[in-house]
C-alpha cells in the first residue's frame, strides 16, 4: 500500500500548498469619504458631471479596469487616477492584458469570473463578443449627440454601450530627408494618385537591378488590408451590398485598384517584393520614402525610430473632384461597463463614465496618446490639436470619411491574401479577388453583421 | 486469505486503472466530447451561440480548397521536421555519448540552447535572420533569396527553423535511451569482431526502436499542431503558401470565432493523427496484445 | 601506439567539429542575448553589423517596472516544480501499468491517454475553462496543477522505457513475495533514472513556458506566473523586441539550471553501471 500512501502524501502537500496560496487579498484599501461638497467646478456642456457628491456613500470600494494598453497608450488610465483623487474612497485596480489574448480572456471572464473588472477597454472590431456583457451608459442620448460626433452609429436598440472618443484614418507618411535629397519641396505634395506615382518614382533608387530605396512601400501588414477600403470608397464602391449583409470585395473597383497597385511594383517600380516584408520597419530605417499608415504609426516611430524626420499628407485621390469618401475611419472606443458586476461597482462605473465624457481632458489626452482626431465637437477646432499634422490632414475631410461599422476581421485578412497572391505569387487578379470573396462569404456565414454604410451622409452618391 | 483478497482488489494495477479512468472521465472526456459535439453546431462560446447544423461544418471544410492546401502543407512540414529531428537528434546523441568526444557536458549544454528558448522569441530572431535586406543568412552566404516572402522558400525556411529549435528534444531522449542500453550485448558484439557500422545497424538501432517510436509519434503529433512559428514568421503567407491545418484551426477559432468550423477541422485532424499513430505502432512491431 | 594516436587525433577533430557546429547552433540565441542589451531602435536598424550594438540595461530594468518580476518568478518556480514532480511520478506509475501489466482494455485506455494530445488546444480550451468555472477553481493553483497531471507524452515515454526492463527481474521479485507497488518503487523507479531525468527536463520546460492556460485561469496579479507577465511585451501595435528578449533571457535561466542538474543523471547512469 506504499503507493497509496505516497499518493496521499503528495495530494496532501498539493492541497496544503494550494490552500496556502489560494486565499487572495480581498477587500478594498481605500479610505471613507465624508466630504461630499469639495467645491469643485461642474464639468461639461450637455453631458455634465458634478464632482461634489459621494460615490458608494463614501464607503471604500475597489473597481477594476482591464486594458491592452498602458498609461502611455490608453487615456482612460490617467483619468481613472484623476477620479481616485476626487473620490478618495475609490481604489482603481488596473490590469494590462496583451492585445491578442485580450479578446480571449475578456469575454470569457466577463461571463463567468467574479474577479472580472467592472470597466474594460473596448475595441469596436470585437463588438459582437463584448456587447452581450455590457451595460448601457446611463446618459441621455440627446446630450451625448450634442457633445460628440457619430453617436447615432452606436445606438443599438435605443442603448449606447460605448461611443468614439477619437477617430482615425489612413494618411501618407513621408520621409522629409529623402524628400529633400530628391529635390522635392512642400509644393510637390501630390493631390492625385498620378502625381503621387511621379513623386514616388523620384524617391526610388536602384543599385543595378537591386532596389535600395523604395518610393512607396506596400509590403507587409497594415498596408493593403487598410488601403483597399479607402481606394474602393474613393471610386464610390461600397464594402457591402445595399442591404449591408453581403461583402462586395469582388467588384470592378477592387480590380482596378489592384491593377494600379501591381503597376506600382511592376511598371512604375517604386516598390519591390524583395524589399522586406515590413514596410513600417523599412520606413523607420529610412529605406522607404513613403508609406500609407494610420495614426498609430507615430507611436511606433517615436519608440523604435526616433531619428526619422517625417511628415504627413492626406491620401491622394484619383481625380481632383471630391470623391464619394476619402477613406474609411475608425473610432477608438470609450470604456465598457460589465453588466455582470455588482450593483455598487456598476454605479461607480457609471459615475466614472459621466466624469470621463463631461470633461475635455479625456479626449484631449486620447488625441495625444492615440494620435487621433477628437470625437468631441468642442475640441474639433482647437488650434493646439490642429497643429499636429495628422489632425490637420484629417480635419478638412471629416465629412467625407465613412465608417462601415464593426467589420469582421476577414474583410482585412482575406484581401491581404489576395494582394500577396497577386503581387508576390503572380496570380491573376480575377482569380485572387474571387478567391478572397469566397473566403469572406464562407467566414461570414452565420454572422449577423449589418454594415452601417447606409447611415453615411453621402450614401446616395455611391455607385 | 482475507488479506490477500483485499490486496488483490486494491492492487497497484487496479488503483491506477480506476484512478486513471476516473480522472479521464472528469478532466479529459468532457472537453473532447464538447469538441466533437461542437463540430455539429454553429458554435461561438464567447457569445453563447450554439445552434445545431448537422454536418454542414464538415461539408464546408471538406469542400474548401484552402483546407486541402493546408493539409498538404502540413504533411510536407511534418514529414521533413520529423525526419530531420530524428536523424539529427540520433546523430548528435551518438556523438555526445561517444568516447571519442571530449567536453561533452559543455557541448550538450550548447546544443540544447535552442530547445529551451521560447518559440515566440526564437521566431522573431529567425525572421530577422531571414530578412532579404539585412538578414544574417543572405549576408553570410551571399544568397539573394526572399525566404519568408518567396513562395518556394517560405515553407523550407520555417522547416529549417523548426529543426533547429527542436532537435534537442530528440537528442535528450536518444541520450537517455543510449545510456540505458545493456553493455553486455556490445561486449559480445565486439568479441564477435563486429565493426562499428555493423554494431550500429544490427544492435544499437534495433535496441533504440522504442525510443525512436516515441520520438516519431510524439513529434508527429506536435508538428501536426504547429502554428506559432507560422503565426509569427509568415502569417500563412505569401498568399496561403504556408497555411498549416493548425494555423487554419487557430485562425478559425480565435480570429474568426467560428468554433464549429474549427472543431470540425480538429476532429478531422484528430482522426488523421490517430490513424497515423496506429500505423506507426503497427509498423514498428510494437506488441499491442493485451489480456493474458 | 598508432591506433592510440589515431584515436586521439579523431577525438580532437570530432570534438572541434562539434564545437563549430554548436557555435553555429547558438548564433540565433546569442543574437537574442546581445539584442536584449540594445534599444529597439538599434535592433531594427539595418545599416549596422550582423549583431546589434549592446549599449543599455534599460530592457532589464524595464521588466521590474512593468510587473513584480520576483513575485511572478517565485510563483512560476513553485507551480512548475510541483507539477514536474507529480507528472513524473504519475507518468512512471502509468508507464509501468501499461508496459508490464495485463488487463482487458489496456490498449484502448492507452490510446485514450495518447489521444488527449491529438486535439488542438484551440477547441478544447474553452470547454476546459467552463469546467474550471463550474468547479470554482479560477484564481487558484488547483486549476493550473490538477487538470494537467496526466501527461500523454510522459506516460508514453515511461511505457517505452519500462518496457525495456526485462521481465525476469520483475518475475524474480514477485517470487520473493514483493508486491507490485514494492517492485515499482524499489526496482522499476531506480532503473528508470534516465527517463526520469529526460522527462524532468521537458516537463519543467513546458510548465515554465506554458502561457495560455495560466493566463486564462489567473487574474489576481499576486498569483500570476512569469510566462504571462512576459507576454505584456507584445502590444496592439507591434512588439517591444528589446523587452521581450531581455525577459526571455532571464526566464530561461531556471530551465538551464534544471537541464544541467538532470543531464548529469545520464552520466551517473553509466557510472553506477545500471545496465539492464
Amino acid at each position: 500500500m506504499k503507493l497509496a500512501k505516497t499518493c496521499a502524501a503528495i495530494a496532501a502537500t498539493v492541497l496544503i500548498a494550494t490552500a496556502a496560496t489560494g486565499c487572495g487579498t480581498a477587500g478594498a484599501s481605500g479610505v471613507v469619504d465624508t466630504n461630499a461638497d469639495k467645491g469643485l467646478a461642474v464639468l461639461g456642456d450637455h453631458v455634465t458631471y458634478d464632482p461634489n457628491h459621494l460615490v458608494n456613500d463614501g464607503q471604500p470600494i475597489e473597481i477594476g479596469y482591464w486594458s491592452w494598453g498602458d498609461a502611455s497608450t490608453d487615456p482612460v488610465i490617467g483619468m481613472l487616477h484623476e477620479y481616485e483623487k476626487i473620490h478618495p474612497n475609490v481604489t482603481v485596480k488596473i490590469s494590462q492584458v496583451a492585445w491578442s489574448d485580450y479578446w480571449v480572456k475578456t469575454p470569457l471572464s466577463l461571463k463567468g469570473n467574479k474577479n472580472a473588472p467592472v470597466l474594460f477597454n473596448v475595441h469596436n472590431s470585437q463588438d459582437a463578443l463584448l456587447r452581450p456583457h455590457m451595460e448601457a451608459y446611463d446618459i441621455d442620448t440627446a446630450d451625448l449627440e450634442a457633445d460628440y460626433t457619430n453617436v447615432d452609429l452606436h445606438v443599438v436598440d435605443g442603448k449606447i454601450m460605448y461611443i468614439d472618443s477619437v477617430i482615425n484614418t489612413g494618411n501618407i507618411y513621408y520621409n522629409k530627408t529623402l524628400w529633400a535629397e530628391a529635390g522635392l519641396t512642400e509644393d510637390d505634395i501630390p493631390a492625385t494618385w498620378d502625381e503621387f506615382v511621379e513623386v514616388a518614382k523620384k524617391l526610388t533608387k536602384f543599385d543595378g537591378n537591386k532596389m535600395i530605396q523604395s518610393g512607396f512601400n506596400m509590403n507587409g501588414d497594415g498596408r493593403y488590408d487598410g488601403l483597399w477600403q479607402g481606394l474602393n470608397y474613393q471610386r464610390g464602391a461600397l464594402m457591402f451590398s445595399k442591404d449591408g449583409t453581403v461583402a462586395n470585395y469582388d467588384c470592378e473597383a477592387t480590380k482596378e485598384n489592384l491593377e494600379f497597385l501591381r503597376d506600382l511594383y511592376e511598371t512604375d517600380k517604386v516598390s519591390s517584393v524583395k524589399f522586406g516584408d515590413n514596410s513600417e520597419q523599412s520606413f523607420g530605417n529610412g529605406q522607404s520614402a513613403m508609406i500609407y499608415a494610420w495614426g498609430a504609426l507615430q507611436g511606433t516611430l517615436e519608440t523604435k525610430y526616433p531619428d526619422i524626420d517625417y511628415g504627413v499628407f492626406p491620401t491622394p485621390t484619383f481625380s481632383d473632384d471630391v470623391p464619394f469618401a476619402y477613406d474609411r475611419y475608425n473610432g477608438e472606443s470609450t470604456p465598457g461597463i460589465n453588466v455582470h458586476q455588482s450593483e455598487e461597482q456598476r454605479a461607480v462605473a457609471q459615475d466614472f463614465i459621466r466624469f470621463l465624457l463631461a470633461g475635455d481632458d479625456y479626449v484631449r489626452s486620447a488625441v495625444k496618446l492615440q494620435n487621433s482626431f477628437p470625437g468631441k465637437k468642442s475640441l474639433q477646432d482647437d488650434s493646439e490639436i490642429l497643429s499636429n499634422p495628422v489632425m490637420a490632414a484629417i480635419k478638412p475631410r471629416l465629412d467625407r470619411l465613412i465608417w462601415p461599422g464593426p467589420v469582421p476581421s476577414t474583410l482585412e485578412s482575406s484581401p491581404k491574401i489576395a494582394f500577396q497572391n497577386v503581387i508576390q505569387n503572380g496570380q491573376d487578379i480575377d482569380t485572387a479577388v474571387a478567391t478572397a470573396q469566397a473566403q469572406i462569404e464562407t467566414d461570414m456565414k452565420g454572422s449577423d453583421f449589418v454594415s452601417l454604410e447606409s447611415k453615411y451622409a453621402h450614401i446616395d452618391e455611391a455607385q | 486469505m482475507h488479506n490477500t483478497t483485499l490486496q488483490r482488489i486494491f492492487s497497484m494495477r487496479n488503483i491506477a486503472v480506476v484512478a486513471l479512468v476516473g480522472y479521464f472521465a472528469v478532466f479529459m472526456a468532457y472537453p473532447i466530447i464538447k469538441a466533437f459535439a461542437g463540430s455539429m453546431h454553429n458554435w461561438n462560446p464567447l457569445t453563447d451561440t450554439y445552434q445545431w447544423v448537422g454536418f454542414e461544418n464538415y461539408a464546408q471544410v471538406l469542400t474548401d480548397s484552402l483546407f486541402w492546401k493546408s493539409i498538404w502543407n502540413t504533411a510536407v512540414y511534418s514529414f521533413f521536421s520529423v525526419a530531420f529531428r530524428v536523424i539529427v537528434g540520433l546523430a548528435l546523441a551518438l556523438l555526445l555519448t561517444s568516447k571519442l568526444v571530449k567536453a561533452k557536458s559543455a557541448l550538450r549544454g550548447l546544443f540544447y540552447m535552442p530547445t529551451i528558448t521560447p518559440l515566440v522569441a526564437v521566431s522573431f530572431v529567425w525572421m530577422w535572420m531571414y530578412d532579404p535586406q539585412f538578414g544574417m543568412i543572405d549576408k553570410v552566404t551571399g544568397l539573394d533569396i526572399g525566404w519568408l516572402n518567396d513562395s518556394h522558400w517560405a515553407m523550407p525556411a520555417v522547416i529549417i527553423m523548426t529543426i533547429w529549435k527542436d532537435f534537442g528534444y530528440a537528442t535528450v531522449l536518444y541520450m537517455a535511451g543510449i545510456m540505458s542500453l545493456p553493455t553486455d550485448v556490445y561486449e559480445a558484439a565486439s568479441l564477435d569482431g563486429a565493426g562499428k557500422w555493423q554494431t550500429f545497424w544490427k544492435i544499437t538501432l534495433p535496441l533504440l526502436r522504442p525510443t525512436t517510436l516515441l520520438i516519431v509519434i510524439t513529434s508527429l503529433i506536435t508538428y501536426l499542431q504547429a502554428y506559432i512559428q507560422i503565426l509569427v514568421m509568415t502569417g500563412g503567407g505569401p498568399g496561403t503558401d504556408t497555411y498549416t491545418i493548425s494555423y487554419l484551426i487557430y485562425d478559425q477559432a480565435f480570429t474568426k470565432y467560428n468554433f464549429g468550423v474549427a472543431s470540425a477541422m480538429s476532429v478531422i485532424l484528430f482522426v488523421l493523427t490517430g490513424v497515423l499513430t496506429l500505423l506507426m505502432f503497427k509498423a514498428s512491431g510494437d506488441k499491442l496484445e493485451e489480456s493474458r | 601506439m598508432n591506433t592510440a594516436t589515431g584515436k586521439k587525433i579523431s577525438t580532437i577533430v570530432i570534438t572541434a567539429l562539434l564545437f563549430v557546429l554548436a557555435a553555429i547552433t547558438v548564433i540565433p540565441f546569442i543574437w537574442m542575448l546581445v539584442s536584449s542589451f540594445a534599444p529597439n531602435s538599434e535592433i531594427v536598424k539595418i545599416t549596422g553589423g550582423i549583431f546589434p550594438t549592446p549599449s543599455t540595461l534599460d530592457n532589464y530594468t524595464g521588466i521590474q517596472e512593468k510587473f513584480n518580476f520576483m513575485r511572478l518568478f517565485g510563483n512560476s518556480l513553485f507551480v512548475a516544480t510541483i507539477k514536474t514532480v507529480l507528472i513524473i511520478y504519475f507518468s512512471a506509475v502509468l508507464g509501468y501499468v501499461f508496459s508490464k501489466m495485463h488487463f482487458r482494455g489496456r490498449n484502448v485506455l492507452f490510446g485514450a491517454v495518447l489521444s488527449t494530445m491529438m486535439l488542438p488546444w484551440a477547441v478544447t480550451i474553452i470547454p476546459q475553462y467552463d469546467m474550471m468555472v463550474q468547479f470554482g477553481w479560477l484564481d487558484t493553483y488547483r486549476s493550473l496543477i490538477i487538470p494537467g497531471l496526466i501527461n500523454g507524452f510522459g506516460v508514453f515515454m515511461f511505457r517505452q522505457s519500462i518496457g525495456g526492463i526485462s521481465d525476469e527481474i520483475i518475475e524474480a521479485a514477485k517470487l520473493d513475495g514483493a508486491s507490485d507497488s514494492r517492485i515499482f518503487h524499489r526496482i522499476v523507479l531506480p532503473m528508470s533514472r534516465n527517463s526520469i531525468a529526460a522527462l524532468a527536463i521537458f516537463v519543467f520546460l513546458w510548465n515554465w513556458e506554458d502561457y495560455l492556460w495560466p493566463f486564462l485561469m489567473i487574474t489576481d496579479d499576486d498569483k500570476q506566473l512569469l510566462s504571462v507577465g512576459l507576454k505584456m511585451f507584445s502590444g496592439q501595435y507591434g512588439t517591444d523586441y528589446g523587452g521581450l528578449f531581455a525577459a526571455t533571457s532571464i526566464a530561461i535561466i531556471p530551465v538551464i539550471i534544471v537541464y544541467m542538474l538532470f543531464q548529469k543523471q545520464f552520466i551517473a547512469g553509466i557510472a553506477t553501471g545500471s545496465g539492464k
